[in-house]
């Protein structure tokens, strides 16, 4: 076990003591920044930096026209005394002071047509602000037509937004069950459990495919037993990962804490600009959600999720990243490895998508036999977790997976034992199978 | 009682056997050379000593007990195909190595630092393997292989890569090892080193063995009775008692006779200097290039 011990903290070193290891992960969450940050910068400057437009608007009803507001964007102007066709007319002698022309038909009650008129292209954005403009205008105009008093008022009074609050019967009685968070949590840890074995998995890969190319492989199962070897690796790789997530974890929360004691100040200063009539419904309106959330919050029962979290995680990576340890011993070179990582792929992937498309329906068949087929169940199990998964099915997936996830262990441990001297000629799938025997 | 006793071992591989009942004896304290063509079943065997591969058949004793895992750390291996963590620190490296085979980290500091001062390398204890040239990661590599002085070393090729002046610092060190005790299983194919530092060799070919002894012995089973003779005068052929052969190179003034069968070099010589103005003589050996070159061939010639 001493050798073990070497071995893990020998490849855990080799690879937190690389620069680029440092760099990757101070640089992830920065790229990821970048990522989000950059179109909306760039969004943000092509607001600011384009120049206003000015739109003609020839109002044929002489009642909708003035629903069009001016703002940085757009300036609207009314052009009195004139029709549809002379519009056109107008427009194309016209010079290019004038970038689009909004025309509303004298029948648009009826018809709900208008027409916008351009030389060049019109920006999606002109289009979404006269069409809602527009819409709302007639809709109240409508409203008033059937002169009805208070009607207005009546139908914002009949408008409601609907709140399912679901409810799961259970045995320990009515149990106020969570969608959204858990939804939410199911996913991200499937998807955590996904990234996670598909990253380190092929950092294991390589780590094996460096040993036998540098030849010192040899060497060292002088000293230990391949099997020690592979599982040193795993195990010491997968501390690199937990070790990298922790970080990871870490500047989330400093960085959430920063941005929040940031955020929270300039809030209370808009705050107090705001009449205070807005203040108040705005933080009603907050403290109605968060109430929502952290009581769906609180109904989660995190225990469980959690241990079986840890359980499948462990399972799961156990299973590919054995897998991938087998199959890179299989090569001498990475370029080489395609042929096997293909198929492995192709598992991952097709757990993915079980998984994405199990959130719509946690027990239907598809999401009930893939969690419990080994492959899979790590990342669709996940999702199921929060809504609750029959003990049968639970005990059944867990015992697959473990029992899978050791045997795929001990084949890779027999294919790594020959793949590892194992030079020159590429080994083809056949040859696996007769290192396995 | 040999230190290393290698009885019948067989190793087959899908298609082919590698080894074919080896057997093979070592004396303690002796320098062994285990030699063959390429693809004869050397790494195999070496590999089956180290516990790489298990054997199919036969049983390795090491001290007349069979192997057993805990021996490994008793053998030191240097593997034809050298290969060293290019980003480890040498000193971590070599520590690394120590400790694999069972040494503490204490132990393992110092016998490193004793090494790398004897190969003149102490500077390099905290650069990363990478920045070595060739020559200088072979001596790590080698340091690797004995920092745990084991009491058995086996070697695989390993003056390969080595400039001569290495080479010969290296073939020091391994006597060294020797006289103080280790026992040292040497594969190669350098038969000069061979006829140097070897006291006994086993020769495989095709996964058997064709020829094992002591070099001496082996020397004087394969000697042809040729005699390289300095004479003022040429010599003609006397048929009944020797033929003459062609120089061995063409700068030789030697004259090389070959005796017939029955004749005593005492008898050809006193008859030689009696006809001839004879000078010197000397009895040619066979050297093992030669030894090898020919059971191969014979072998070879034999199987077909």
């Amino acid at each position: 076990m001493n050798k073990l011990r070497l071995i893990i903290a020998r490849e855990y070193m080799s690879i937190v003591g690389r620069k680029s290891f440092i760099l990757m992960t101070l640089g992830m969450p920065l790229l990821f920044i970048v990522i989000g940050a950059v179109p909306m910068l760039l969004g943000y400057l092509n607001d600011k930096g384009s120049p206003t437009q000015l739109i003609s608007v020839v109002d044929e009803t002489g009642r909708y026209g003035s629903a069009l507001h001016s703002d940085e964007m757009y300036t609207y102007v009314i052009e009195e005394g004139m029709t549809a066709t002379s519009a056109h007319e107008f427009y194309q002698k016209s010079d290019d002071g004038i970038d689009a022309m909004v025309i509303i038909p004298r029948d648009v009650d009826s018809t709900g047509m208008v027409n916008i008129l351009s030389k060049g292209t019109i920006t999606p954005a002109l289009v979404t602000t006269v069409r809602s403009a527009i819409a709302d205008t007639i809709e109240s105009a409508h409203l008033a037509s059937m002169g009805i008093p208070n009607l207005q008022e009546m139908v914002d009074k009949a408008h409601v937004d609907v709140d399912v609050r679901s409810i799961k019967l259970s045995e320990e009685g009515e149990q106020e069950s969570s969608t959204d968070i858990a939804m939410g949590l199911g996913l991200f840890l499937s998807l955590f459990t996904y990234m996670f074995v598909l990253m380190y998995g092929a950092m294991i890969m390589n780590s094996v495919i460096e040993e036998k190319t540098n030849r010192i492989v040899e060497v060292v199962v002088s000293s230990c037993r391949p099997f020690q070897l592979m599982l040193g690796k795993i195990i010491g790789v997968g501390l690199v990962g937990l070790t990298q997530m922790a970080i990871w974890i870490v500047m989330l929360v400093v960085v959430t804490m920063v941005a929040g004691s940031i955020l929270g100040i300039s809030g209370m200063a808009s705050g107090s600009i705001t009449p205070e009539t807005m203040a108040a419904a705005g933080a009603a309106a907050e403290q109605g959600f968060m109430d929502g959330f952290m009581r769906e919050l609180y109904s989660i029962n995190f225990a469980p999720i959690i241990l079986y979290f840890i359980l499948y995680f462990l399972g799961g990576y156990l299973l590919y990243s054995s897998l991938f340890a087998g199959l890179g011993s299989a090569v001498d070179q990475p370029s080489d490895s395609s042929q096997f990582m293909t198929p492995v792929m192709l598992i991952m992937i097709i757990a993915l998508y079980a998984g994405i498309f199990c959130m719509e329906n946690p027990s239907g068949p598809t999401a009930v036999w893939c969690s419990i087929i080994p492959f899979t169940s790590p990342v669709v199990m996940m999702v199921r977790i929060p809504f609750g998964v029959p003990a049968w099915q639970m005990l059944l997936s867990l015992v697959l997976l473990f029992g899978t996830a050791l045997g795929i262990t001990w084949i890779a441990a027999r294919i790594y034992r020959r793949g590892i001297l194992h030079y020159g000629k590429k080994a083809s799938f056949k040859d696996l199978f007769k290192w396995i025997k | 009682m040999a230190y290393l006793d290698i009885n019948n071992v067989v190793k087959r591989y899908e298609g082919h056997t590698a080894l074919d009942g080896v057997s093979m004896q070592v004396e303690e304290g002796c320098i062994y050379g285990l030699l063959g063509p390429n693809g004869a079943g050397k790494s195999t065997l070496i590999r089956i000593i180290n516990r790489i591969l298990a054997a199919d058949e036969g049983t390795v004793l090491l001290n007349g007990k069979p192997m057993t895992d805990a021996d490994i750390s008793h053998i030191g291996y240097l593997p034809e195909e050298r290969g060293l963590y290019k980003k480890m620190k040498v000193g971590d490296h070599i520590v690394y190595l120590g400790r694999l085979k069972g040494m503490t980290k204490a132990d393992a500091i110092s016998s490193m630092r004793w090494w790398l001062n004897r190969f003149d390398l102490k500077e390099w204890e905290n650069k990363k393997v990478e920045n070595l040239s060739k020559g200088m990661q072979q001596k790590v590599q080698f340091i690797g292989t004995v920092i745990h002085r084991p009491p058995l070393l086996i070697f695989d090729e390993p003056f390969s890569g080595f400039d001569p002046v290495n080479a010969e610092q290296l073939k020091v060190e391994i006597l060294g090892l020797r006289d103080q005790g280790s026992t040292i299983l040497f594969s190669t194919h350098n038969m000069s080193s061979v006829e140097e530092v070897c006291q006994q060799i086993t020769l495989l070919n095709h996964a058997k063995v064709v020829l094992t002894g002591s070099v001496d012995e082996i020397k004087q089973q394969h000697k042809k009775n040729i005699i390289a003779v300095k004479t003022s005068d040429s010599i003609e052929e006397k048929p009944n008692m020797f033929t003459l052969l062609p120089p061995a190179k063409p700068q030789d003034k030697d004259t090389l006779i070959k005796l017939a069968p029955g004749v005593e070099v005492r008898d050809a010589i006193a008859w030689l200097n009696e006809h001839y103005n004879l000078t010197g003589f000397t009895e040619v050996r066979p050297s093992m290039h030669e030894i090898f070159i020919e059971t191969v061939k014979s072998y070879n010639t034999e199987q077909q």
